[in-house]
């Protein structure tokens, strides 16, 4: 008897591979980064299927911007975005396949062996998810979320570096 | 023990994809997708680990959420580095890079 959790879990997993293997099947840019976005809101759903809530809800809002603006560069740096020239852009294709292959079929080997010891049943439910998420932010893991701040502070300045134009920099 | 290991088979085959994208495609671009699939995948991993073996463990949500900065880091400085590559050589080609080495 298969459970609604696991045929949720199944189908929006296949949506998810679905169109993460579309990103690299379309010769379209701006499919691409639909698809990749689809894959990531596929990704939120899992989250919500296994009751995480809120990072499901982040997950959808955050992909969904990222992968709007990904569209975006790519029709401003694509010869082609709309893919009509039917341009290969593609290398090592066998070296690619044969490299994805192996380190999956390891990391599979490695969670068939693993004794992952007993399945919790009850968890939290989402109001309590936030409050016990929210204590260790402020508790435990502060530092870490203090330097993933001071980090996001630091790739902001760094990406405004590097982008800004050369004619600038040497005026 | 099946939802488990649904959710990392799913992990799996797109961590697979992500890391075929990452290293055939020769657009920064179509590279920076495939590392995002790769921590989409990871992200999934991490939050089956929460729901079915540690639910009480909150650190792990807050890896998740290293995991969000990290994807969304590699998004901004990558494409800060796209536009700096596509001024000084009109491409964002990878192939056509071979002049940044020393």
């Amino acid at each position: 008897m298969i459970s609604i959790q696991l045929l949720l879990l199944i189908v929006l997993g296949l949506v998810a591979i679905w169109f993460g293997w579309r990103v690299f099947m379309t010769s379209s840019m701006v499919r691409s980064a639909l698809s990749l976005m689809a894959s990531m809101i596929a990704i939120g759903g899992l989250f919500l299927v296994m009751e995480a809530e809120f990072l499901g809800v982040l997950q959808i809002m955050m992909m969904g911007t990222e992968m709007s603006i990904m569209a975006i560069f790519m029709m401003m740096y694509m010869m082609d975005p709309g893919g009509l020239g039917e341009m290969d852009m593609s290398h090592q294709k066998n070296l690619s396949i044969t490299g994805a292959v192996i380190i999956s079929l390891l990391i599979g080997g490695a969670t068939l062996i693993i004794d992952w010891g007993p399945i919790a049943v009850n968890i939290p439910g989402p109001h309590e998810q936030n409050r016990l998420l929210g204590l260790e932010i402020l508790e435990r893991s502060m530092m870490i979320f203090e330097t993933a701040g001071f980090t996001i502070l630091t790739g902001m300045i760094a990406a405004i570096a590097v982008a800004l134009s050369v004619k600038n920099k040497r005026n | 023990m099946e939802l488990l290991l649904t959710a990392l088979a799913i992990g799996l085959v797109l961590f697979g994809i992500g890391l075929y994208g990452a290293l055939s495609q020769t657009n920064l671009v179509m590279i920076m997708m495939g590392i995002e699939l790769m921590l989409g995948a990871a992200m999934i991993n991490l939050v089956a680990f929460w729901r079915y073996l540690h639910p009480e463990s909150f650190s792990i949500q807050m890896f998740v959420l290293v995991a969000m900065t990290v994807m969304a880091l590699e998004g901004a400085v990558g494409f800060a580095i796209a536009t700096q590559r596509f001024r000084t050589s009109g491409t964002v080609e990878m192939e056509e890079s071979a002049d940044l080495k020393g």
